[in-house]
């Protein structure tokens, strides 16, 4: 594909799931978010279930050789990235797919976390130009690095060559791990609902014994 | 349009982006936010600085800005798609944050985001929709981040709450 075609595609991929996303309130940061101070699951549901249908589609394709998965070298930066973005994107409301739609929205507030997440961005490029870490992809050699902290690379296609088993077989394993957070979510918010009943028919209870003191 | 009138369960439309994400994995590679906004950001930069911020070794040789970077598109895209959305169920509206906290949380989140990106080489979208499904050994180490990470950012938040009654 030339780069012209790439980039259509990315546009009408990008603009189907922002669609989606804006008609569906779907916010990662709340998936992980609201699961953790709120103890609730609607969007924490829904990526897992894109997390099962994306692990079976992968990794079945990656079995044949089709496909392209990401490559490149991870290590401490994978962690410690990731943790910064985290304490970054519950700060901020809104992960950067989600200030992407929120700006789409007219959220003023979301394109200023966009403004900052490119200077957070150009700040870490004057960083990595003095102490030249973690690794540039050019010099990542796919095998661990320890003076440079990184543990190389490894996914379902390198498991296949390995161990000589379709990397299905693996995704399928994670799937039925997923489903079966998935299923736990599903008898905790059974459980909730339950115990809010058991608290409403209480308060009624209150409520009449009280009405009929009030009449007695 | 009923589409445009009731909220859509998160779940189909998640179940939606996955099946269309299967094609992009095919065809190009999988969902994937931080790239196009480091390209964005590289832009940017080369058009203020111009042939200064080939003084940045970042821009030469892990980012050296290209307009055509198929990543930048998805990003416009979701902005575009997430507009149309907004206009045609008339929810699009300016909302301004009213408070100076809600500015710097916002201010400090944003930084952070970037930061992070940048540092791990992925996003929290590539985490979840791409080196996880991938069973990436990334994946795995990014998920165990971005948990603790929301785990603290949660903490924090709830403090401010707390502070702010």
């Amino acid at each position: 594909m030339t780069p012209i075609v790439e980039c259509l595609v990315a546009f009408l991929f990008g603009s189907v799931a922002g669609l989606l996303m804006q008609r569906s309130r779907f916010c990662n940061t709340a998936a992980l978010r609201d699961a953790i101070m709120f103890k609730t699951y609607r969007n924490t549901k829904a990526m897992l279930v894109a997390m099962m249908i994306l692990t079976v589609g992968f990794t079945g394709f990656m079995s044949v050789g089709a496909g392209h998965p990401l490559q490149f070298d991870v290590g401490l930066n994978t962690f410690a990235g990731l943790f910064l973005f985290g304490i970054g994107m519950v700060l901020a409301g809104a992960c950067t797919v989600s200030t992407w739609v929120k700006a789409g929205e007219g959220n003023i507030g979301a394109l200023w976390a966009l403004i900052f997440t490119f200077v957070g961005m150009f700040l870490f490029s004057l960083v990595w130009s003095a102490s030249w870490w973690p690794p540039a992809p050019q010099t990542m050699t796919g095998q661990i690095n320890a003076p440079a902290l990184q543990l190389g690379f490894a996914n379902a296609q390198t498991l296949q060559d390995k161990f000589g088993i379709p990397a299905i077989v693996f995704g399928l394993a994670q799937t039925a791990f997923l489903g079966l957070l998935y299923r736990g979510i599903l008898r905790r918010e059974r459980a909730q609902h339950a115990e809010h009943e058991k608290h409403q028919k209480e308060h009624q209870k209150k409520k009449a014994a009280a009405a009929a003191a009030v009449e007695a | 349009m009923e589409f445009f009138r009731k909220t859509l369960d998160p779940i189909i439309a998640l179940a939606a982006i996955a099946v269309l994400d299967i094609f992009m994995f095919l065809l190009m590679g999988a969902w994937t936010v931080g790239g196009g906004e480091t390209m964005m950001t590289g832009l940017v930069a080369q058009a203020v600085l111009g042939d200064e911020l080939g003084r940045i070794p970042f821009w030469s040789i892990v980012f050296p800005p290209h307009a055509d970077y198929w990543k930048i598109y998805i990003s416009l895209g979701m902005l575009f798609g997430a507009f149309v959305g907004a206009v045609a169920s008339k929810e699009f509206y300016l909302r301004v944050p009213r408070h100076l906290s809600e500015w710097v949380l916002i201010t400090i989140g944003g930084l952070l985001m970037g930061f992070g990106i940048r540092l791990a080489y992925i996003c929290n979208v590539s985490t979840f929709f791409g080196l996880m499904p991938e069973m990436n050994l990334g994946g795995y180490l990014a998920m165990s981040g971005i948990v603790a990470g929301a785990w603290v950012g949660s903490l924090i938040y709830k403090k401010l709450l707390e502070r702010d009654v």
